[in-house]
């Protein structure tokens, strides 16, 4: 376990390629909007809310976010 | 002019969050990646910022609960669905698999677009496109078959 420090706007680290990154972002955009919130929308403020409808989705696209980084840093 | 104090408000509070954001790291989607690698060199920042952010959520939630009119005199409005349906899943599931492969969610991405780098820009543009397309996809599909299914 590893608090990396965050450094004050540090340069944004970002992995994938430049067509990954495309498909990320296209899953991203249809996701949020289909599932009506995001990271923000139901893990803060529904969270906060004690909504059991943004407990489902935060658990949902955390235990997928948990795999398909299991999948590319693992596995392939 | 009550308009206008709505807009600076606005502004205000989404400065607020894209300066969280950036404090805590959390425009990086190396941290992000680094949270959701459980069995790497697990990195908690994420949940510690989330945990953070919904303990102050809580009291301001549970205030904005009791009241009908925002502290500018707006009208304060809570979502009130209750529907835990397949497209909350679905959609979730999506989203979650983006989020890892990428490492951003909407709010960091548009805050990191301001770095200038190019990835987080086409990320950026992919994302409004996904948005776009699933409006116009709901729109013209799903719309004329519900209006079918239901006829007012």
């Amino acid at each position: 376990m590893t608090l990396a420090p965050a450094g004050f706007a540090s340069e944004p680290r970002i992995d994938a390629g430049f067509w990954t990154v495309i498909a990320a972002g296209l899953l991203v955009g249809i996701g949020t909007r289909y599932a009506s919130g995001c990271t923000s929308g139901h893990g803060v403020c529904g969270l906060s809310r004690l909504s059991p409808r943004s407990l489902v989705a935060t658990l949902s696209f955390m235990g997928a976010g948990f795999f398909i980084v299991y999948i590319v840093r693992h596995i392939v | 002019m009550n308009n206008t104090i709505h807009r600076i408000s606005e502004f205000l509070v989404g400065l607020l969050f894209g300066l969280g954001l950036i404090l805590s790291g959390m425009t990086d989607p190396g941290k992000v990646v680094g949270f959701l690698d459980l069995f790497g060199s697990w990195d908690p920042s994420l949940a510690l910022v989330m945990g953070g952010a919904i303990a102050v959520g809580f009291f301001a939630f549970s205030l904005a609960k009791k009241r009908t009119m925002n502290f500018l005199g707006g009208l304060l409005r809570l979502p009130n669905s209750q529907v835990i349906d397949r497209r909350l899943v679905i959609g979730s599931l999506m989203f979650g698999a983006g989020w890892g492969i990428a490492g951003f969610c909407p709010g960091p991405a548009l805050v990191s677009m301001a770095s200038g780098q190019p990835k987080a820009l086409l990320f950026v543009l992919a994302m409004l496109a996904g948005m776009v397309g699933y409006e116009l996809l709901d729109r013209f599909i799903h719309a004329p078959r519900k209006a079918k299914l239901n006829p007012s």
